[in-house]
């Protein structure tokens, strides 16, 4: 793999020193938990994402894609979760290409360790690895120092300890797949309220070892925006304006190609949405 | 043994949580001027203090104390000129863009803001009081030379114990005149013709220098003073919001508004042609 | 060489503290002497208030969360107080930031103006009040009350009147006023909503002669709108704020308390 590029480590070393803040990373204070049953796996997290004390995603991803019947859930630094499953993922396809076998789920963990452990913490990813393979039913830890559990039920991030509160005062050996689901979102909900770095929305995955794998993005939503109280509507010309400039379509066209987007030319009621953005609806 | 018996007779409420002291405090009912003030429980309190609010030295401390500022005066053949911006700032938060930086110690005397808000507006205060103990003491009223003597004196009492103000005293009184002095919380008092104190001051300076003169008039100066805040609201990002102008005359101080900066920056910029280096077209 | 640092402090462009330019770090092992713990007595409880003014009323709020890093202590710890318990002058005061501080500081203002009513067998005034608040902050100018503190009452002419304050002291009449964690998001809110900040007269002008909105006192029903939009917002993008909204409104008929459920993640 390529690695880092660390040309800035030294000035920012040196900067820090000075008394420079480092820029604040995205991280997940994150609740996210595991927990086996008797026919696969089940991992679910909150989707909150925190920037210190401000919520920065009300309704992020946390359960990465690993393989179809291996995923994972990730707390701590967002970047390094993101990439770090990313990476695996990949290599982890093209090992299974290579040996023509299904990944095991063992495997993911090792190859996570190793990753992790060779950066010494540096990579900030904690992570819980759950999935179905040859083998059977696999369900893990990894810290990002690199040392992994294996355990029936597993939580981590800021709300481990009240999502583990949960599983011990209710988990039971070999339980079904929808107690299971019962489980995991009930100990993300503890988290979500008991925990300020997590919040929002419940994600859940269902990992079965002969159904197709079911992610349940927003499996319960038990924190709606109520509605505002006002309307906060500008009206046309509110804000003061120096001077304005209208450039032509014509003039554009020089710098850069213009399409034409069926509708567009009509009123804007029928504009073309590329993609919807989930904002709140003005009273 | 009357020390003795005095230890064991106290009332029972004095060992209700409250001191003596406080007990006295709540008590009494003119609030404590008697400059009593709580201490931390260290070896060096102001080291403490230096740690849980110095947000030059440490930008993550605690408690964020509001600060400022550009503060003006200068004296001329009319009086004297005071002016201030109005921006008060806890590390980069605006606090308020409405700070009163003139403080009005009496209907004769005029005070200026800059450094720790607190500070300046507590000591400045007890100035006035005095300066009215004064009055009453003397049957006249007393000359801006001893009142900034007074302010002068008591922050040099507190040396090293973290007080932060940078003040201005004006005022006029027959025996001496149109009277300007500095006072900072080192203990310097220096008489003087002009004064920029705070963040902004060198922005300041460089107007006021280049266009001042003893023989302006009432309204030049104060359009002077104005210009000088301007400048200096326009580049230093620790002062803004509006301009508060005065002018000191032998019959006492008159207020010459509190005026919104921007709509004036803009006036200035598009009317007079000044601040060229702002564009505003396109 | 000495001299010279001392005038660079006295024309520096701050008005210099006064502390002496001593290493912030502890003196070296060598110096001996008895090495003492670090006193850090303040923890930050984090929350918000807000306090708006209208004509004839003045309303202060604040969320009940009180946190202490990412747990949450309860979610029902008033953070507005009533002071005095006099009905013909009513005031308010709420404290956020250090929830020790805060109730120390209430009771002392409390027991204060319940004294001066003794006294002087009348109530205490508004503006007398937050004057003598100033000076309880003050006293403790070496060893602050780590809060924010917002009064709020009905001055002389029966106007709604707020005032605020930073930890030690220095303090300000204002129309509105946002404390606490989510005061970087209120504050911003309230300047354009109750003092119509950046908001001009669509039409009224071209370019200079563009009229800007005039400020007018807000009705009571707006003004509880915008408290309540204020803290639903804040406590969807600040962990620290949440579970519930208490609201003191002061008229000249009393104090009504109204409290509000806020979400609870």
């Amino acid at each position: 793999m390529p690695g880092f590029d660390f040309s800035n480590h030294t000035r920012n070393a040196a900067l820090h020193a000075r008394g420079v803040p480092l820029p604040k990373a995205t991280s997940t204070g994150t609740t996210i938990v595991g927990c086996i049953y008797n026919n696969g796996v089940v991992i679910a997290a909150d989707t909150r994402a925190t920037s210190g004390p401000i919520v920065a995603d009300k309704n992020c991803e946390k359960l990465h894609y690993i393989s179809p019947n291996i995923w994972c859930a990730g707390a701590g630094t967002a970047a390094d979760t993101e990439f770090t499953t990313a990476l695996i993922s990949s290599n982890l396809e093209l090992h299974s290409l290579s040996t023509n076998r299904q990944p095991r789920v063992v495997t993911v963990m090792t190859m996570l360790k190793q990753h992790l452990f060779r950066y010494q913490g540096h990579i900030g990813a904690y992570l819980v690895v759950a999935g179905v393979d040859p083998t059977g039913v696999g369900l893990f830890t990894v810290h990002a120092h690199g040392s992994t559990d294996k355990l029936p039920y597993v939580t981590m991030g800021s709300g481990s300890l009240a999502a583990m509160a949960v599983f011990e005062s209710t988990w039971k050996k070999d339980c079904t797949r929808d107690e299971a689901v019962k489980f995991c979102s009930e100990a993300i909900l503890a988290g979500i309220f008991n925990d300020l770095g997590s919040g929002s929305n419940v994600d859940v995955c269902v990992i079965d070892k002969d159904k197709p794998t079911q992610l349940m993005r927003n499996y319960i939503k038990p924190n709606e925006r109520s509605k505002k109280e006002r309307n906060y509507k500008f009206q046309k010309g509110t804000t003061a304006v120096l001077d304005q400039k209208i450039i032509t379509r014509e003039e554009i066209g020089r710098y850069v190609t213009v399409h034409e987007i069926a509708g567009s030319d009509s009123d804007s009621g029928s504009l073309v949405v590329v993609e919807k953005m989930d904002v709140d609806d003005q009273p | 043994m009357d020390t003795l018996v005095a230890q064991y007779t106290q009332p029972p409420f004095s060992h209700e949580g409250y001191t003596q002291d406080e007990q006295e405090d709540y008590a009494e009912s003119i609030p404590p001027l008697s400059l009593k003030f709580a201490l931390p429980p260290v070896d060096r309190p102001a080291q403490f203090l230096r740690a849980m609010t110095d947000d030059h030295s440490n930008p993550d401390c605690p408690i964020k104390i509001a600060h400022g500022t550009t503060t003006l005066a200068f004296r001329f053949k009319g009086g004297i000129i005071v002016a201030t911006d109005s921006r008060a700032t806890a590390g980069n938060w605006i606090a308020s863009q409405t700070v009163k930086k003139v403080i009005e110690i009496n209907p004769m005397l005029l005070g200026t803001m800059a450094g720790g808000a607190a500070d300046c507006q507590y000591w400045l205060a007890y100035l006035g009081i005095q300066c009215r103990l004064h009055e009453l003491r003397h049957k006249r009223r007393i000359s801006v030379a001893a009142a900034s003597k007074i302010l002068a004196n008591l922050v040099y009492s507190y040396k090293g114990m973290g007080l932060s103000m940078g003040t201005m005293i004006t005022g006029v009184t027959p025996q001496e005149g149109p009277a300007l002095y500095y006072i900072d919380s080192d203990g310097t008092r220096l008489a003087g013709n002009l004064f920029c104190v705070g963040s902004g001051q060198t922005f300041a300076y460089g107007v006021l220098d280049a266009l001042y003169k003893y023989d302006l008039e009432d309204d030049e100066a104060l359009e002077l003073g104005k210009r000088s805040i301007l400048a200096a609201q326009h580049r230093d990002a620790y002062s803004g919001g509006y301009i508060n102008l005065y002018h000191v005359k032998e019959d006492g101080w008159v207020k010459h508004g509190f005026m919104d900066s921007n709509p004036i920056f803009w006036e200035t910029k598009l009317e007079k042609g000044e601040f060229s280096n702002v564009t505003s077209h396109l | 060489m000495a001299s010279l640092m001392h005038y660079a402090s006295l024309h520096s462009e701050n008005p210099a503290y006064s502390f002496s330019e001593a290493s912030t770090i502890p003196h070296s092992e060598a110096s001996a002497g008895p090495r003492q713990h670090a006193f850090y007595p303040y923890t930050d409880n984090g929350g918000s208030t807000l306090g708006i003014t209208g004509e004839t009323f003045a309303i202060l709020a604040g969320d009940t969360r009180s946190t202490s890093g990412y747990n949450i202590n309860t979610r029902y710890e008033p953070k507005v107080f009533r002071i005095g318990d006099d009905d013909s002058s009513p005031i308010v005061l709420s404290v956020v930031g250090f929830a020790a501080d805060g109730k120390a500081l209430k009771e002392r203002l409390d027991t204060i103006v319940k004294m001066y009513k003794y006294q002087h067998g009348k109530p205490m005034s508004v503006k007398a009040c937050a004057q003598r608040l100033s000076t309880i902050l003050y006293q403790k100018r070496f060893f602050p009350y780590y809060v924010h503190a917002i009064l709020g009452g009905l001055d002389e002419e029966g106007k709604g009147a707020l005032y605020s304050y930073d930890p030690v002291g220095s303090y300000e009449r204002e129309q509105c006023r946002a404390a606490g964690a989510a005061a970087s998001l209120i504050m911003p809110f309230l300047d354009n909503q109750v003092n119509f900040k950046n908001q001009y007269v669509p039409g009224s002008g071209e370019g200079l002669s563009l009229k800007e909105k005039p400020r007018e006192p807000l009705p009571l029903d707006a003004v509880v709108g915008i408290v309540k939009d204020a803290f639903t917002s804040a406590t969807e993008r600040h962990i620290e704020v949440g579970d519930g909204l208490q609201m003191i409104l002061i008229t000249k008929d009393g104090i009504k308390e109204m409290f509000t459920p806020l979400k609870r993640d």
